[in-house]
């Protein structure tokens, strides 16, 4: 007899390799394979006809499927809607993203609720959106989602495939214009409730009432796909630099006469002298010492001479101050000196006791360095010439 | 010559150990502070990495600020002592002497003057320093006390005292490890180096060297331990004693207020600024309001007033021009011939009808609502009338 595959142990290794060898050849195929959006005709890309087969059903008003749960999933889809789309434009089909569709009646649909409809699908984004896929999987959306948090924010959730508008300009990738003034309402969908204190804040009301391009939407601090905790001690340690982005670039800041030694005077000040260090050193840790936020507001963030919340005004300062400062007094933030950079107008009491030591110091020094200088040099001589002093 | 091996007794062991504490406190007070002074440079990075977290560094740099605070607080008392009760010289005094010694020693090493100064126990350069670290000190105390203290400090100057504060404690800072650095390591260490401070003596040879007039102020008797009256004695140390005692416990209890004096922050983390909850969906809104839903048929269900649009609504996308199943629900004579399957509408008996075993599975793919699926049941047990 044979002894082929006489084992289990060998059973069983012959088979995963089989099963291994189809999934990489199920992945070369085509499932996983990665095709940039981009792409102007997608390989397989059906034609318009293989739409109005499934519109012939699917264009009709309040065609529903009830699921196990009970909800309500609509199945009807906007034509009108769908050829606005960069889907439909890219020359999409619905059995582009729908793989398991292949005539009527269609195969058991194995979601219990609408979210888990939605779940079941999204991952075939990936087809067309690998790079953005795969930033999502480092993301605390992916994260909350692994740790069983339906709740958290899938590809569809923020784009809907059947209504979503081109938001790059294809040729520079650009976000367009349009579409970044759109960014806080789609994150509001799931967290509305940081939305309303952003639309309040300046860089909101600048965006929504404005059309203003330059301030901050969500994914200017958050980013977009690869979406990072805020809670961390990371995060927190070195979010100054996050708003310094912005904030020490002369280019934008000039516009809006904003000074951009607001770092500079933070991290030599106590405060970020210990979150500089702090996250030189230990930024998986927790500080204490105020970051930008702590004093600017997370999301509500204000102009700092907003006569209401501005902490320029020192009543609204000794709001903050006293946070971490409990005993603070009506005089203690005026020991702030407020991104300023000492002057003779400004401060004028610390501005001269720096001009003091810059002069105090090299005249100190100068004078023990010569004097120091030349006890070495005559030493030296005499050393030479043998002689010694007396 | 005997020279070489005599040797004079310059510091006593306390006076040694003093020494070893300011050196060490001075020391750890300048490498802590430099990473707070200048908090972006890699020598910074590393060393409070060294020192485990900038926190930690802080609290060895109070450490080493108290010490030398309880340092001076015992030099003052010894000065006292020696100046009061034992009467000594203050040899430490800066004088007229020591700026002609400074200028005739510069003129020397420049070859200009004849004679390298002769001078006593304190030399120029050693006074200079002695002042210069009394100046510091107490520039560093009270700049360090306004840091450490700003509640207090704010009850009594203006806020900029703070900035001002901590402007002056880093260029003084500077300039006291700059000026250690080029005038002690050069005086006492590059030059010569000197182990009086260590040993305590000072060999004969060296002291013609560095303090000619107290050498000879010693071999003539007029300098060193002196024989006091006891009676003398006693009388100045029973005033000095209690005079130092309520001095000792002043200074003490300056040291506790200084380090003790407020909690000037919270030692926690500080609460997140923005209780706002992180989730929090706006009002769901996944499907747009369906077409309103005709209310029940008036009268008698027919054909004509239900039947027909409903099926037309709901069932002619598959069942209309496309016949699924060979079924079209069209018309209601299409309707009464059935599909594929047979008649799917038998009047008078909806429990044998297709249509209604079909849609009340809940397996046909487009679903009508139990309402519609009721007023059907009723119209085919009707008879399954056309008008």
């Amino acid at each position: 007899m044979s002894n082929f595959l006489s084992t289990n142990k060998e059973r069983r290794r012959a088979l995963l390799t089989v099963v291994v060898g189809l999934a990489l050849v199920g992945t070369a195929l085509g499932l996983t394979q990665p095709v940039t959006a981009s792409q102007k005709s997608l390989p397989g890309a059906r034609t318009a006809s293989d739409d109005s087969t499934c519109l012939g059903c699917h264009s009709k008003p309040g065609l529903t499927k009830e699921l196990a749960n009970g909800e309500v999933m609509l199945l009807t889809i906007d034509a009108e809607h769908f050829s606005e789309t960069v889907h439909s434009s890219e020359g999409l089909s619905c059995t582009n993203c729908h793989l398991d569709i292949s005539g009527f009646p269609h195969l058991p649909f194995a979601a219990s609720s609408l979210r888990e409809a939605s779940i079941l699908l999204y991952p075939v984004c990936q087809k067309c959106h690998i790079e953005q896929y795969n930033q999502t999987l480092d993301s605390i959306h992916q994260k909350q989602l692994a740790g069983g948090n339906y709740n958290a924010a899938i590809c569809t959730d923020c784009h809907n495939p059947h209504i979503q508008k081109r938001i790059t300009d294809p040729t520079t990738g650009q976000l367009l214009p349009d579409a970044r003034l759109q960014i806080p309402q789609t994150c509001a969908r799931c967290h509305s409730g940081i939305y309303n204190a952003y639309k309040s804040s300046v860089h909101g009301d600048a965006l929504k009432n404005y059309e203003n391009q330059e301030v901050p939407t969500c994914i200017s601090c958050h980013g977009v796909h690869n979406i990072q905790d805020p809670r961390t001690d990371a995060f927190r340690t070195n979010s100054p630099l996050l708003c310094a982005g912005c904030h020490t670039n002369p280019e934008i800041m000039d516009k809006y006469n904003i000074s951009t030694n607001v770092l500079n005077t933070y991290v030599s000040d106590f405060h970020g002298t210990t979150i500089t260090l702090f996250e030189e050193t230990n930024s998986d840790q927790p500080s204490n010492k105020p970051v930008c936020y702590d004093c600017h507001g997370v999301h509500d963030i204000k102009r700092a001479d907003d006569p209401d919340y501005g902490i320029a005004m020192k009543e609204n300062l000794l709001i903050k101050c006293q946070v971490c400062h409990p005993g603070a007094d009506a005089n203690f933030p005026t020991a702030w000196m407020s991104h300023y950079i000492p002057s003779a107008t400004k401060y004028p009491l610390v501005y001269y006791i720096n001009l003091f030591y810059k002069f105090f110091i090299p005249l100190v020094l100068g004078g023990m360095g010569g004097y120091v200088l030349i006890d070495f040099i005559h030493r030296m001589v005499v050393r030479l010439k043998g002689a010694d002093r007396k | 010559m005997s020279n070489e091996t005599q040797t004079y007794q310059r510091f006593p062991i306390a006076r040694r150990i003093e020494h070893i504490f300011m050196l060490l406190s001075f020391g750890l007070l300048g490498l802590t502070g430099l990473p707070q002074k200048f908090p972006t440079l890699n020598i910074s990075i590393f060393i409070t990495s060294t020192f485990g977290s900038v926190e930690n560094l802080r609290l060895v740099h109070h450490i080493a600020a108290t010490v030398m605070m309880l340092g001076t607080a015992w030099h003052i008392l010894v000065a006292g002592y020696k100046i009061f009760v034992l009467k000594e010289p203050m040899s430490m005094l800066p004088a007229v002497k020591d700026a002609l010694d400074g200028i005739q020693a510069l003129l020397y090493n420049l070859g200009i003057g004849k004679k390298f100064p002769q001078m006593g126990r304190f030399n120029f350069e050693e006074k200079l320093e002695y002042w210069a670290f009394v100046w510091g000190a107490a520039v560093m105390g009270l700049t360090g006390f306004m840091m450490w203290n700003p509640l207090i400090t704010l009850k009594l100057l203006p806020g900029e005292a703070i900035p001002a504060a901590k402007a002056a404690h880093g260029g003084e800072a500077i300039l006291a490890v700059a000026a250690i650095i080029i005038w002690h390591m050069y005086g006492v260490h590059l030059k010569k180096f000197n182990k009086s401070m260590f040993t305590g003596k000072m060999s004969e040879e060296d002291m013609l060297h560095e303090h000619p007039l107290e050498l000879a102020d010693l071999k003539a008797g007029l300098a060193g331990p002196r024989v006091i009256d006891p009676i003398q004695l006693r009388k100045r140390k029973a005033i000095y004693y209690p005079i130092a005692g309520l001095l000792t416990v002043v200074m003490l209890a300056a040291v506790y207020g200084f380090v003790n004096g407020e909690n000037t922050a919270i030692t926690t983390i500080p609460p997140v600024s923005s209780p706002i909850p992180a989730y929090l969906p706006q009002t769901p809104t996944p499907i747009p309001p369906l077409p309103p839903q005709e209310s029940g048929p008036v009268g008698p269900i027919s054909w004509n007033s239900y039947i027909g649009p409903l099926f037309q609504e709901n069932c002619t996308s598959c069942h209309g021009d496309m016949a699924f199943g060979g079924l079209s629900l069209v018309t209601y004579s299409d309707a009464m011939l059935g599909g594929d399957h047979g008649q799917v509408i038998i009047p008078s008996n909806s429990s044998d009808s297709l249509l209604v075993i079909v849609q009340s599975s809940g397996e046909h793919y487009a679903q009508l609502t139990a309402e519609e699926l009721d007023n059907i049941v009723k119209w085919i047990n009707n008879g399954a009338p056309e008008k």
